[in-house]
């Protein structure tokens, strides 16, 4: 009788089993294995939205600062002041402050934007370049938490600046508290720290010879 | 650093540059040198296990122990 021990059966056996499994395995985890770091991947293709973005937003800026100049120009002129009414203000010289007060706050809004989408463009340049713990991203990644924690909280000024020009039904809802917005925030700032223990792990792995 | 590596006396026994050592341990020249001037964090057993086999010489041979401040943080850190 010849020896064959269970080993011998367990080539055809194994097969279909870890087929099945691997199967389940690559459906579950079949998203990780997509190529997020490194050249041509997902943060190569982010990082070239996130420039088309840039660009959009110094026309945008260009565009406002040129909208500044003409109000300005305005200024100096009442006769065309006198033509334009809004939010029912025809005053004068509110008309004038609400022209003002909304391109500065277009102005900073755009200026808080284009701060996280440059910051946002070299992390995303990092991780093309497959180098995901630079230490940089830390300071750049708390940043980005920064500006959006100064965008949630400039809303409250801008909706009681808003409130007392034209009272309005909408300006009370938009006092409330966007749980969404602070979570982000701090989920951001979580993230800077993660990458600053990746950063120092990157370095010890770096000087273990 | 308290535990330093020294590679100098063996290469000389041994009659090895350090970049013919690094070839045949299969680190390049710059980590072995980093391990040389005791700048490395960590030795991986199979570094250590590749120089004891190239240089013919038991691990006791290339380190030494001097009770000393150890290089608690590595360079860098100070900015957390």
């Amino acid at each position: 009788m010849n020896a064959t021990g269970p080993e011998d059966n367990a080539a055809p056996a194994r097969p279909s089993r870890v087929r099945l499994a691997r199967t389940f395995a690559a459906l579950d985890w079949g998203w990780a294995n997509m190529r997020a770091l490194g050249p041509g991947s997902v943060s190569s293709f982010l990082k070239i939205i996130l420039d088309v973005v840039q660009v959009a937003l110094t026309i945008g800026a260009i565009c406002t600062l040129l909208l500044s100049v003409i109000a300005l120009a305005l200024n100096f002129s009442p006769w065309l002041a006198n033509k334009f009414t809004i939010l029912g203000v025809s005053d004068q010289a509110m008309v004038r402050r609400v022209i003002f007060a909304y391109l500065l706050l277009i102005a900073l809004y755009i200026a808080a934007i284009m701060l996280i989408v440059s910051r946002l463009r070299r992390i995303f340049a990092t991780l093309t370049a497959g180098d995901p713990f630079d230490p940089e991203n830390v300071r750049r990644l708390r940043t980005v938490g920064l500006m959006l924690a100064a965008l949630e909280v400039g809303r409250y000024p801008v909706a009681v600046g808003a409130a007392m020009i034209a009272p309005s039904e909408m300006i009370r809802a938009r006092m409330g508290v966007n749980i969404t917005a602070w979570f982000a925030v701090l989920v951001v700032f979580v993230l800077a720290e993660v990458f600053r223990e990746g950063a120092r792990l990157r370095r010890e792995a770096e000087l273990t010879i | 650093m308290p535990i330093r590596i020294r590679l100098d006396r063996m290469l000389l026994e041994r009659r090895m540059s350090l970049s013919e050592l690094a070839d045949r341990v299969g680190v390049t020249a710059a980590n072995l040198s980093i391990l040389k001037t005791g700048r490395a964090r960590a030795v991986r057993f199979t570094t250590i296990d590749a120089l004891c086999r190239e240089l013919d010489c038991q691990p006791g041979d290339l380190m030494t122990f001097e009770p000393g401040p150890t290089l608690g943080v590595v360079e860098g850190d100070a900015e957390a």
